[in-house]
C-alpha cells in the first residue's frame, strides 16, 4: 500500500442494483479521465458521458463526478464513476480502471489516505488502525480461504517453477567462475514455456472460480412465445418474468437470478433488442449490448414445431465472437417426443419442455458445462480482483522475458517483476531466499 | 597516560575496513589515529590474493567513486586483471584482480603515512573509554588512553579468534598473529548483541613443487582493465596467469578418511560458515555425487613462489592436507608451506546499528567490517569508508550520511545487514539488490562522487575528472538527440549494415542507439552521424544510457513508489508494544530490530503492508497531535 499510486474499487455493494459505483483515487487523474471519459470533466458537476474501452467502445453510459485535490474524500483527485448497477459492468469498468495502471484498492484504503492527507480529525482518525487491521485480517482470511487446496497447489507450483528457473539465471549471473553454465544446462526457455502454460491454467481456474463468485450471464434469445418465460419460470421454479404482450416494454435488459449447483445463472433477455427513435428506450438497449459483451454464453430458445427462424439469426450474428451458443428446442411434448440431448451435429443440442419442464435438468447441466463447470468444484479457486491482476502482471512480465533472448540481465529483471506479483499472493520471496535456493542446489565457492 | 593531544577520531584496526575508514575521516580534514597491533600489517590480505568479483567488484567502483583507496592500489598492486561477465551485460559485469601481497600493503601504507590529518600508532586496544552511553577514547595495552569524538571499531576476525587445525586450536586472530582478547571480554561486558561466525583457508602450497603442464593456463584479459576511475593499465605491474585443475574421488576418500578428526564435524567449531564459501570436506559432504570440484592456483606475488589453492580451504588435520593436496593432479609433490585453517570470531549482530554504522547501543562508536558479520575485503573495505566518514560527521556535529538501496551496492549491504540481520558470514551478491540494472560498476562514479565531494572526500583530481566526463557525457546526449536521420537520405546498405533494416521514419541518433544491435561506434559510420566522443568511458556511458534506459525508467518509477516510506523516520525511542492495532509478533519484531524508517521496517521479515498501515496512522496521529501542541 503506497500513498501515491493510483487505487480503484468498486464502491457499492455487490449483485445487482439500480446504480453502481466505482471509485479512484490518485495523484493526478487528469490523464486518466481523458482515457475513460475522453475528457476532464468539470470539478464537482455531475455531468452525463460514456465509459470507454480501449477501442473507444461504450462499456456504460452514466454520471462522472471528478474531485480535484484537495477537495475530495482522499485529498488526492478523486473520480466517482456512476453506471448502471450488475456485477458484469461494474467489473468490466474496474477492469478498464486496472488496464490504465490503477491497482486494486486494498480494503480500507480510501479512507487511510483520506486520514493520511489530512481530511480526518483527530477523532475519526482514533478508529482507522482498527478500520485497517479489522479490513486487513478480513483480507487476509479470504486470501486464506482462496488459497486452500487445488488452486494453492497450482500457485505454489508456479512459484517453484520460477523459483527454480530464477535461481538458474541468477546463479549464472553470480557465479561465472562456477564450472557450469546453469542457464545452458536447463534450457531456459523451455522452462519459461512450461510455467507459461500453468499460469494459463491458474487462469482457467481463476475463472472457475470468478463465475461461482460472478455468476453466469445468459444471453437469452428467442421469439414472442417460444417460451423464453416459462424456460425462466420452471428453471427458477416460481413466477418470475413479467412480460407483457406489448412489444418495447422491456426498456431493461430483464435480469433473472437463478442459482444451479452454488452458481448464480443472470439471464439478459434480448426481447427489447430492436431499432428504436425512443431515447429512453435507446439507453436501455446500449446497456443490453454492454451487457451482453460480458456474458458466458447464449441461449437460442426455439419452438421445436418452427425450428431457428431469420430475426433469431440476426441476433446471432451480432453477438461477440467466440460466445458459445446453446440450442434449446421447446415444446417437445407438443411433439410428442422425449426430453434428449442430441449432440450429432457435434454442438449438443437440448430437447425440453418448458411446460412441464420435462428435461430441464438436461439444460441445467449444459449450461454450466459449456462453460467449462466442472461439478464438484475440485480445482476452483475463488478469483479476488486483486489475485488476477497479480497473475495477469505475472504473465506479461513471462511474454515479456520470453522476448529478451540472450540478455540475461534483463531477462533476470522480468522474472524478478513476475516474481514481485505473485509474491503479493503467496507472500514475500528475498534474495536471500533465492541464495539459499542456490546454495543448496549448487556447490557454489572456491 | 593520558596521549597529550586529542583526536577526531579513533580508528581501531588497520584491515581493509580499518584502512578506508581512517583515509575517509583524515580526508575530509578532521584530525584521525589510526591505532594497529601492527604496522606491518596494515593492508595486509590475510585470506585470498584477490580483489573484486561480482557484487564486490561493484563496492570496489563505489568505495574509489568516494575517494577510496581500494581500487588505486589494486591498480598497483594487480598481477592479473579479468571482467567477469563480460558477455552478460554492464550491469553484471565485474572487475576482479589477482594481487601481489606485498606491493597491495606497500600501496596501502603509503597511502596511510602519506595522508594529511593521520597519525599511526602500533598498539593494541583492550578498552573503551564510556562516559554514560557515549564512547569518548580508548584504552591500549600499555595503559594509554587516547580521546576523541568518535570511535570507529575494525577488529576483523580478531575478537576472541579461535584457530583450528584438525584437532588442535589456539587463539589468535588470524594465523600468525595475537588474537584480541581483551577487547572482546569489555565488549561482552557492555552487553553489545555478540555472536560467533568461522570462516576458513586453504593450505598455501610452494609453486616449485607444482607440475602446470598437466594444469590449464587462465589468462588476464588483454588489454587489462584499469579498476580505479583514475587508474590506467600503465600502472600495473608484471602480469601472471593463473591456473586451474581439481580434485578426484581419491581425493575425496582421503578427506572422507579424516572426518573423525575434523573440528568441523566433530561439533568442535559451533561458529556459522559461509555457504558460498565451503569447506572442501563441507563441498564432499553436501554434495557427495559430485566426482570433482574445481581449483584455482593463484599466484601471492611477484616475488614469491607460494601459491594460494582457491578451492581446498580445511580444517582437517595436517597430515590429512599433505594426503589430500597430494591426490590433486599437478600436485604431486606438492610442499605445503603453511597448513590450512578454520577460524572462529566474535561478531555483533548488526542489528545493533544504524545505517551510519554507529551502534545504537553505545554513541559515537561504530562498527565496520568482518566484526558486523561480514566477510571480504570489499565488503569490509566499503563498510570501513562509510564508518569512516560518518565517524566524521559525528565530530563535527553533522547529520549522518548513507547511501540508499537504489543508489550503491554499500547502501545494500548496509540496509540488508541492519534490517535483516545476518545467519552467516554476509557477502555481496548482484541479486541481492532489486535495482540491479541502475547499480553498475561503470556508473559507480556518477553514482556516488558528487555525494562524496560533499562530504569532503573526493579531492580536487578526481572531482575536476568526474565533472569533465559527465559533461561530455550530457553533451554528446544532447547531440545525438539532436540530430535525425532521414529515411530518404539514408542509403540502403548503410542501413543495413549497421541497422539491420531499412527505416520507416525520421529517427534521432540516439532512438537509434536504443536499438539493442545498434553500437554507438557503428551508429557513427552513418553518414551525417557527425563526429562522436574519443573517450572510450564516455562514449561507454552514452551508449549503456540509452540502452538500458526503459528498464532504469520503470526502476526509478519502483523506487519513487518506495521513497515516500523511506522518508518517514521511526523514532528509536518508540515502544511498539503502545502502537494499537499490530499484532504482537510484530510488534516484538519491531521492538527487536527498532528501524529507523518506514521503508525499512517494511524490509523486516513478517512485518506485513497492514502493519506498515497501522504504522503510518499512529506516526500520522503522532504528528498532528506534536502539530497541536505547537499551536496552542
Amino acid at each position: 500500500m503506497v500513498n501515491t499510486d493510483t487505487i480503484a474499487a468498486i464502491a457499492t455493494a455487490h449483485g445487482r442494483g439500480g446504480i453502481g459505483v466505482v471509485r479512484i483515487s490518485g495523484e493526478d487523474l487528469r490523464d486518466f479521465s481523458l482515457n475513460i471519459l475522453g475528457r476532464i470533466p468539470a470539478p464537482r458537476v455531475a455531468a452525463l458521458t460514456n465509459f470507454l474501452a480501449v477501442d473507444g467502445e461504450v462499456i456504460d453510459q452514466g454520471i462522472a463526478l471528478y474531485f480535484p485535490a484537495p477537495h475530495s474524500y482522499t485529498g488526492q483527485d478523486v473520480l466517482e464513476l456512476q453506471g448502471h448497477g450488475g456485477d458484469a459492468v461494474m467489473h468490466r469498468l474496474l477492469a478498464r480502471c486496472l488496464e490504465l495502471a490503477a491497482r486494486p484498492a486494498e480494503p480500507g484504503e480510501f479512507t487511510q489516505r483520506a486520514f493520511l492527507n489530512d481530511k480526518m480529525d483527530l477523532a475519526q482518525a482514533e478508529s482507522v488502525a482498527d478500520l485497517i487491521d479489522a479490513a486487513t485480517i478480513e483480507a487476509a482470511k479470504t486470501a486464506m480461504r482462496s488459497l486452500r487446496g487445488e488452486f494453492s497447489r497450482t500457485i505454489h507450483q508456479l512459484v517453484d517453477a520460477l523459483t527454480s528457473l530464477r535461481m538458474l539465471v541468477e546463479a549464472t549471473l553470480d557465479f561465472p567462475e562456477e564450472e557450469i553454465d546453469f542457464l545452458e544446462e536447463s534450457n531456459a526457455l523451455n522452462q519459461l514455456a512450461a510455467i507459461d502454460s500453468q499460469l494459463d491454467k491458474v487462469f482457467r481456474q481463476a475463472n472457475q472460480g470468478s463465475l461461482l463468485r460472478e455468476g453466469l450471464h445468459i444471453v437469452l434469445i428467442g421469439q414472442p412465445n417460444v417460451g423464453k418465460s416459462s424456460l425462466l419460470n420452471q428453471l427458477a421454479g416460481e413466477e418470475v418474468a413479467i412480460v407483457t404482450p406489448v412489444a418495447g416494454t422491456t426498456r431493461d435488459a430483464i435480469r433473472q437470478h437463478i442459482e444451479i449447483e452454488g452458481v448464480a445463472l443472470h439471464f439478459i433477455d434480448t426481447a427489447g433488442l430492436r431499432d428504436t427513435d425512443d431515447e429512453v428506450e435507446e439507453i436501455g438497449i446500449a446497456r443490453t449490448w454492454s451487457a451482453i459483451q460480458q456474458a458466458n454464453v447464449a441461449l437460442l430458445l426455439i419452438d421445436a414445431a418452427q425450428g431457428i427462424v431469420p430475426a433469431d439469426l440476426e441476433i446471432i450474428a451480432k453477438l461477440p465472437a467466440g460466445l458459445p451458443l446453446l440450442r434449446v428446442f421447446n415444446k417437445v411434448d407438443l411433439l410428442g417426443e422425449e426430453p434428449r440431448v442430441d449432440a450429432s451435429g457435434g454442438v449438443a443440442d437440448i430437447y425440453l419442455s418448458a411446460k412441464t419442464g420435462a428435461g430441464i435438468e438436461l439444460l441445467h447441466e449444459h449450461l454450466l458445462r459449456v462453460v467449462g463447470w466442472q461439478t464438484g468444484g475440485e480445482g476452483v479457486f475463488m478469483a479476488r480482483e486483486r489475485h488476477l491482476s497479480a497473475l495477469r502482471v505475472a504473465k506479461e512480465r513471462l511474454s515479456l522475458a520470453a522476448a529478451c533472448k540472450g540478455r540475461v540481465e534483463f531477462f533476470a529483471e522480468e522474472l524478478r517483476l513476475a516474481q514481485n506479483a505473485l509474491s503479493s499472493i503467496t507472500g514475500e520471496f528475498t534474495s536471500d531466499d533465492l541464495l539459499g535456493e542456490i546454495f543448496s542446489r549448487f556447490c557454489i565457492g572456491k | 597516560m593520558l596521549y597529550p593531544s586529542q583526536f577526531d577520531v579513533i580508528v581501531i584496526g588497520g584491515g581493509h575496513a580499518g584502512t578506508e575508514a581512517a583515509l575517509a575521516s583524515a580526508r575530509i580534514g578532521l584530525k584521525t589515529l589510526l591505532l594497529t597491533h601492527n604496522i606491518e600489517t596494515l593492508g595486509q590480505m590475510s585470506c585470498n590474493p584477490s580483489i573484486g568479483g561480482i557484487g564486490k567488484g561493484h563496492l570496489v567502483k563505489e568505495v574509489d567513486a568516494l575517494g577510496g583507496a581500494m581500487a588505486a592500489a589494486t591498480d598497483e598492486a594487480g598481477i592479473q586483471f579479468r571482467i567477469l561477465n563480460s558477455s552478460k551485460g554492464p550491469a553484471v559485469r565485474a572487475t576482479r584482480a589477482q594481487a601481489d601481497r606485498v606491493l597491495y600493503r606497500q600501496a596501502i601504507r603509503g597511502r596511510l603515512e602519506n595522508q594529511p590529518n593521520l597519525w599511526l600508532f602500533q598498539q593494541a586496544v583492550d578498552d573503551l573509554i564510556l562516559e554514560r552511553d557515549r564512547v569518548v577514547g580508548v584504552v591500549t595495552q600499555l595503559g594509554l588512553r587516547f580521546q576523541a569524538k568518535a570511535v570507529v571499531l575494525t577488529a576483523g576476525t580478531f575478537l576472541a579468534g579461535l584457530v583450528h587445525v584438525g584437532q588442535s586450536n589456539y587463539q589468535a586472530g588470524r594465523a600468525g598473529d595475537p588474537p584480541s582478547i581483551t577487547l572482546a571480554q569489555r565488549l561482552r561486558e557492555i552487553q553489545l548483541p555478540v555472536k560467533r561466525f568461522k570462516t576458513g583457508t586453504p593450505p598455501r602450497i610452494d609453486g616449485r613443487s607444482l607440475d602446470y603442464s598437466v594444469m590449464v593456463e587462465q589468462p588476464g584479459d588483454d588489454p587489462a582493465p584499469a579498476f580505479s576511475f583514475l587508474g590506467s593499465s600503465a600502472q600495473h605491474p608484471r602480469q601472471l596467469p593463473c591456473w586451474i585443475t581439481q580434485t578426484n574421488l581419491h581425493t575425496h576418500d582421503i578427506i572422507r578418511g579424516g572426518l573423525d578428526r575434523s573440528p568441523l564435524y566433530t561439533g568442535v567449531i559451533e561458529g556459522v560458515g559461509p555457504r558460498y564459501c565451503p569447506s572442501i570436506e563441507d563441498k564432499i559432504m553436501r554434495f557427495s555425487g559430485k566426482d570433482s570440484h574445481q581449483i584455482f592456483v593463484e599466484p601471492e606475488g611477484l616475488n614469491t613462489h607460494e601459491i594460494y589453492p582457491n578451492g581446498i580451504s580445511t580444517s582437517l588435520p595436517f597430515d590429512v592436507q599433505v594426503e589430500l593436496v597430494r591426490s590433486i593432479q599437478g600436485f604431486e609433490n606438492a610442499h605445503i608451506t603453511r597448513p590450512g585453517y578454520a577460524i572462529e570470531y566474535d561478531f555483533f549482530d548488526p542489528l545493533g546499528l544504524k545505517h551510519s554504522l554507529e551502534t545504537k547501543g553505545i554513541q559515537g562508536l561504530f562498527f565496520a567490517g568482518q566484526i558486523n558479520g561480514t566477510t571480504g575485503y570489499e565488503e569490509a573495505a566499503a563498510q570501513g569508508i562509510l564508518a569512516g566518514i560518518n565517524a566524521g560527521l559525528l565530530a563535527q556535529g553533522k547529520e549522518a550520511w548513507y547511501p540508499s538501496r537504489d543508489q550503491a551496492y554499500l547502501g545494500v549491504m548496509v540496509d540488508d545487514l541492519i534490517t535483516r540481520g545476518v545467519v552467516e558470514p554476509y557477502r555481496m551478491f548482484t541479486s541481492r539488490a532489486e535495482y540491479r540494472l541502475m547499480l553498475r560498476e561503470d556508473n559507480a562514479d556518477l553514482r556516488l562522487t558528487e555525494a562524496g565531494r560533499m562530504l569532503g572526500v573526493v579531492d580536487d583530481v578526481r572531482w575536476q575528472n568526474f565533472v569533465e566526463k559527465r559533461e561530455a557525457i550530457a553533451r554528446e546526449q544532447e547531440r545525438l538527440k539532436s540530430v535525425w536521420v532521414n529515411p530518404k537520405l539514408l542509403p540502403q546498405d548503410d542501413a543495413e549494415r549497421v541497422l539491420g533494416k531499412g527505416i520507416e521514419r525520421e529517427y534521432s541518433l540516439l532512438d537509434l542507439l536504443r536499438r539493442p544491435d545498434v553500437s554507438y561506434r557503428d551508429l557513427l559510420t552513418l553518414p551525417g552521424a557527425g563526429v562522436g566522443v574519443e573517450d572510450s568511458k564516455v562514449a561507454e556511458q552514452v551508449e549503456i544510457q540509452a540502452k538500458y534506459q526503459g528498464y532504469i525508467a520503470r526502476q526509478q518509477e519502483e523506487v519513487a513508489r518506495h521513497q515516500h516510506y523511506e522518508a518517514m523516520v521511526l523514532p528509536l525511542s518508540l515502544d511498539y508494544r503502545e502502537v494499537h492495532g499490530l499484532s504482537i509478533e510484530v510488534q516484538q519484531k519491531l521492538n527487536q530490530h527498532k528501524p529507523e524508517t518506514l521503508g525499512q521496517a517494511g524490509r523486516i521479515s513478517g512485518v506485513t503492508p497492514a502493519a506498515i498501515s497501522v504504522l503510518l496512522v499512529y506516526l500520522k496521529r503522532g504528528q498532528s497531535i506534536s502539530d497541536d501542541k505547537k499551536s496552542a
